[in-house]
């Protein structure tokens, strides 16, 4: 049961990641980044080839963070001369991209039949090693929080939270709205790079399958739900994601032929989709939303 | 001879995509968001064809149901979700579109399953032109798809209602200051924008298989065509879908099947950069 616990925490924290991650962007910004999980995608892969190779783990995660942020960048440059719904176009397209290549360059990833065996962050049986990863991811979350705190109150969060309310205004005052949106989509995406570095040394095995773009739908949904723009949103947003989708199993699980996996993959898609819906419609703001803001 | 080949085959892929994108550029140039649930009601009208098809033994039957089930759809979609959202930034509206798509996708997937099925159409010889080998279904399709280009043009440039929906996408507060009645203009359009991603949706499940995520992956070249034939103009919709759909397939050799997708990205990416308006647009800022 602990060990149950503990896996659901580790994905979880995973999503909370996620979910801080597109907070800088969507929230803080307003970029309508509809390819998160092309970001994920990059850091999971990143880490596991190179992992597999034999560079230290330490390197591998700071390689999916750097490899994620880089690849936001011609993306931002490209995109960010756009208007938002043209920008959630090219991400969503960037992300199904990303998938299709991963897919087909067998030569670097085994394409669709993926690479397994990759290193665990911490090697051997029983608690202890779920107990390192979870407290690594725990710490990386705080350090996501804290320093989205900092942005947010420094004279460059300032900047971009006025890019939100009013891009025109910003550009009057002198300063250039693509360069900040750039930097803070390759701050988003590294955040999700670094996601899929602790994804890929949990699972152990990716395959390009894993990387659709419901995943950054449900980030979405996360997001969404917990109230957009505030780290306490993201982190509840995501544990609540968790609760459905580990519920969702938990349901089957007790009760097995009541409803069989494929019906229940798409009962899964139906409440992702739902809620996006609900919450767009009749609660906005989410459930930690901010009343006193539009 | 190969490329004139692969050039002939991808016309009735082209004008699935310029369906598609005929429907969302409707939608963009009226309601003014690019609707994400296009591809999800295209595969509803392929699951609808399929099913009425299979109870009656009749195509025609299986189509007329999946045109009025699609629309209706589409049309439900927006009197419960998108209408309510109609004062709301954009944002709203494509989450709320990518929501819609989820749950008609769920739907699917809870009636129809998940295994892929086909269409049971009789098979023909294909009738050699010059060299070129052409399927005698294909040829249905093309009058198919070319017979609901004509309605929808038709309804667009014909009828009291078409003239409506232009005047609100060119100028929605001057259409409404001149009588137009803005509630009976949407739901013509999304009726149409239905009735469109259905005919779309038979022609590819016809050609290929019907799965639930068949409308999905059409998604990204449909919105590529909108915005390479220029948002908000049908006709610019349908050439840009029809060049698509050849280059898709003529770049099959020289890329690989896999990234045909990847093609149509490319070229969004390549028009949005040097050429937002897009082939027939209006000038607008999109930048």
């Amino acid at each position: 049961m602990e060990a149950y616990l503990l896996a659901i925490g580790i994905i979880c924290a995973i999503y909370v990641l996620l979910s801080l991650g597109l907070t800088v962007q969507y929230g803080l910004t307003g970029l309508i980044n509809f390819g998160h999980v092309g970001f994920f995608a990059i850091g999971a892969y990143a880490s596991a080839l190179l992992s597999l190779q034999g560079v230290p783990l330490v390197l591998c995660f700071a390689a999916a963070a750097v490899l994620a942020a880089v690849a936001a960048w011609p993306v931002g440059l490209v995109a960010l001369r756009l208007r938002d719904d043209y920008f959630a176009i090219v991400t969503l397209g960037f992300s199904e991209t990303v998938r299709l290549t991963l897919a087909s360059e067998a030569w670097l990833t085994n394409g669709v039949q993926g690479i397994p065996g990759i290193p665990r962050i911490m090697a051997g049986g029983g608690m202890v090693p779920q107990l390192v990863v979870f407290g690594l991811l725990v710490a990386a979350c705080v350090a996501a929080a804290l320093a989205y705190r900092r942005i947010a109150r420094s004279p460059f969060g300032r900047v971009i939270e006025a890019i939100r309310d009013n891009e025109e205004a910003v550009t009057a005052l002198g300063k250039d709205p693509a360069r900040f949106k750039i930097q803070v989509l390759a701050l988003g995406a590294g955040l999700a790079g670094i996601a899929g570095a602790f994804y890929a040394h949990y699972v152990t095995y990716l395959v390009p399958d894993q990387f659709i773009p419901l995943v950054t739908f449900q980030v979405w949904m996360a997001v969404i739900m917990g109230g957009v723009g505030r780290v306490s949103g993201a982190v509840a947003g995501a544990v609540l994601l968790m609760l459905f989708l580990e519920g969702s199993r938990f349901v089957r699980d007790i009760a097995p032929g009541l409803i069989s996996e494929v019906d229940m993959a798409s009962l899964r898609i139906g409440v992702v989709g739902l809620a996006l819906i609900l919450f767009t419609l009749f609660r906005p703001q989410g459930l930690m939303g901010d009343y006193t803001r539009r | 001879m190969l490329y004139v080949q692969l050039a002939a085959n991808g016309v009735v892929y082209g004008l699935v995509i310029g369906l598609a994108a005929l429907a969302i550029t409707l939608v963009f140039g009226i309601a003014r968001f690019p609707n994400a649930a296009a591809g999800d009601t295209m595969t509803l009208g392929a699951y609808v064809a399929l099913g009425a098809h299979q109870a009656s033994g009749s195509l025609l039957l299986g189509g007329l149901a999946a045109i009025g089930g699609a629309a209706g759809a589409s049309l439900l979609a927006w009197a419960l979700v998108f209408r309510p959202l109609a004062k709301r930034s954009v944002v709203a509206l494509l989450v709320a579109s990518i929501g819609v798509a989820f749950v008609l996708r769920a739907g699917m997937g809870l009636v129809w399953g998940h295994q892929q099925q086909v269409f049971q159409v009789p098979l023909a010889f294909p009738i050699l032109v010059g060299e070129l080998r052409v399927n005698p279904m294909d040829l249905w399709l093309g009058g198919v798809a070319l017979a609901a280009l004509a309605v929808a043009f038709g309804v667009l440039h014909l009828t009291s209602i078409g003239r409506a929906m232009r005047a609100v996408a060119d100028d929605p507060d001057l259409a409404r200051i001149s009588g137009v009645r803005p509630g009976r203009v949407m739901a013509a359009m999304w009726l149409l924008a239905g009735g469109l991603s259905a005919v779309a949706g038979i022609m590819l499940a016809v050609k290929t298989v019907v799965s639930p995520e068949i409308g999905w992956e059409v998604l990204l070249p449909a919105f590529t065509a909108a915005i390479l034939g220029g948002i908000g103009s049908p006709l610019g919709a349908v050439v840009a879908g029809l060049l698509l759909g050849v280059a898709q397939e003529v770049s099959t050799p020289l890329v690989g099947f896999t990234y045909k997708i990847a093609l149509s990205f490319v070229v969004m990416l390549a028009v949005l950069l040097l050429r937002p308006r897009g082939l027939f647009g209006r000038v607008e800022a999109v930048r």
